[in-house]
């Protein structure tokens, strides 16, 4: 029950000489939403491909479900499911397409694909649309089939990288109900990166990160208290020195 | 093997909803029939011994097989380019297994043009293979596909952007095609040119097909020019190098993320 979701211990990655990200401990308990809170450049994508196994980590180890990322990625990869910042559905084939193709990626047989696909379109609002090609879906729509991508193989850990980057508030709210909804119903952990405090908030725990490090991790209710400030913005304005806004000198 | 079946049907659905792109793999051969075929007809040193149009026949399937799993193949960059190809890189799956999906769809492609191009033409030029002849340029035909569809892999997987497709067409497709024995024998190339030759696998699929439909003139001197079996082993052996050079190499996809870093810092 306890077991944690992720494990990062010393994490860490360089481009060349540039130190995206230091040294990363991290804990993520099995069921939490937790969310990732900094500018863009902070070291949130990194931190989620590093942790995804889509990127080789330059030092130190991580866990996600108890598999090591280096040692073990395909049962890592097998457990979460990932939404990156921009679609990665193909634009030519349509939501079922697009899906049923997914789920041979998954390895699901034909006899349990199906349902699945035809529950996921149902409740992701797609059921209309699941014949028509992605390229003529709204952007909010994309994201949901994205995001239907990512749960197809019922993972345990779901990433959202910057998920409503780009969206109308309107649909961003409607994609944090169907992510809501998700949660309550399969107890998922969800990893969210963002630079908008307003999602951040619900988050049972955020860390929040600049310059490839963790500046301060808590519950939103405890960052505030403790830093003694009303609103995550200034929380971080306070540990960082410059606004969110600011993606600072690099 | 789940994903490979899943990677092979895409490549087909895509391939068929792009209309342009199967009436252009189909036409593009007669078109060299037509045009090429007439002016090299006039003033090709053998006419007296083979018909020019029938001796450029196994070069022209080639050449679509060559068109067919190379373009197939240098989709791999397309799909970098809209992400597609992360959703496969997150998918519990080996990158060779990514290789072998996206070089098999290749080998399906250029096969399946490569066969409906063939119908068409062979009773054009009234070339009438054997039995034999006819399933050993079935082998010629899928052998040459996967060697180019994985060599196209391992190109697609190096190259950065679309842009550099044109480059790729002068540098590897052209000279490919021209020295391949397509359009004139080989032998009679320089030293220099020839060995190029030695290296391009299109030259080993052209002089299979060659052994396949042209044995009635092989004693003319326009039949295959090397044994079948180098041809064979030098196609499986630039199957196996594509594959191997490209797995690795799409992997290379996590540099995404240092693109994005860069463009950010």
């Amino acid at each position: 029950m306890t077991a944690a979701a992720i494990e990062a211990r010393g994490l860490g990655k360089d481009f060349g000489t540039i130190r995206a990200l230091e040294q990363l401990d991290l804990d993520v308990r099995a069921g939490e939403f937790f969310g990732l809170l900094g500018p863009n450049g902070a070291g949130k994508t990194t931190t989620v491909h590093l942790l995804a196994t889509l990127l080789a980590p330059t030092r130190g180890t991580a866990r996600v479900v108890g598999h090591d990322v280096v040692r073990d990625d395909l049962a890592v990869r097998r457990a979460i499911g990932l939404v990156f910042q921009e679609t990665t559905l193909d634009r030519d084939l349509t939501v079922q397409e697009n899906l049923r193709f997914a789920g041979r990626l998954w390895n699901l047989p034909g006899p349990l694909a199906v349902p699945r696909i035809e529950g996921l379109v149902r409740q992701f609002g797609l059921l209309e649309r699941r014949d028509d090609p992605v390229r003529t879906l709204s952007g909010g729509m994309r994201r949901a089939a994205d995001l239907a991508r990512g749960m197809l193989h019922e993972p345990r850990v779901l990433f959202l990288d910057e998920p409503t980057a780009g969206l109308d508030p309107r649909t961003r709210r409607s994609l944090w109900e169907l992510i809501g909804r998700l949660r309550q119903a399969s107890g998922l952990t969800v990893f969210l990166t963002t630079h908008y405090v307003e999602e951040a908030e619900p988050c049972d725990r955020v860390a929040v990160m600049d310059h490839g490090r963790l500046v301060a991790l808590g519950t939103p209710a405890e960052l505030k208290r403790t830093t003694g400030v009303t609103s995550l913005e200034e929380v971080f304005l306070a540990r960082t020195g410059h606004a969110l806004g600011e993606t600072g000198a690099g | 093997m789940r994903a490979v079946y899943g990677i092979v049907v895409r490549e087909l659905v895509r391939f068929l909803r792009q209309r342009g792109r199967v009436l252009a793999s189909i036409g593009r051969p007669f078109v060299w029939l037509i045009f090429a075929g007439a002016g090299y007809a006039a003033v090709f040193a053998g006419r007296n011994e083979i018909d020019y149009r029938v001796y450029m026949a196994p070069g022209l399937l080639g050449m679509v097989v060559m068109f067919g799993a190379l373009l197939a193949a240098l989709s791999t960059v397309t799909d970098r380019d809209a992400g597609v190809l992360r959703m496969v890189l997150v998918a519990p799956i080996r990158r060779g297994t990514i290789a072998l999906g996206k070089a098999l769809g290749a080998t399906v492609l250029g096969t399946t043009q490569a066969v409906v191009v063939a119908a068409l033409l062979l009773p054009l030029v009234h070339l009438r293979p054997s039995i034999a002849g006819a399933l050993l340029a079935a082998v010629a035909v899928v052998l040459s596909s996967l060697a180019m569809g994985a060599l196209g892999l391992a190109l697609a997987a190096s190259i950065r952007s679309l842009e550099n497709f044109a480059g790729v067409m002068n540098f590897v497709v052209f000279p490919m095609l021209f020295l391949s024995g397509a359009l004139y024998p080989v032998r009679h190339l320089g030293p220099v040119l020839r060995l190029v030759a030695y290296v391009n696998p299109l030259a080993y699929g052209v002089d299979l097909l060659k052994h396949a439909l042209l044995g009635a003139w092989a004693s003319a001197g326009y039949g295959g020019e090397m044994s079948s079996w180098l041809d064979i082993a030098a196609l499986v052996g630039f199957a196996v190098v594509g594959l191997v050079a490209a797995a690795p190499l799409l992997a290379r996809e996590g540099g995404v993320t240092r693109t994005a870093f860069r463009q950010r810092v």
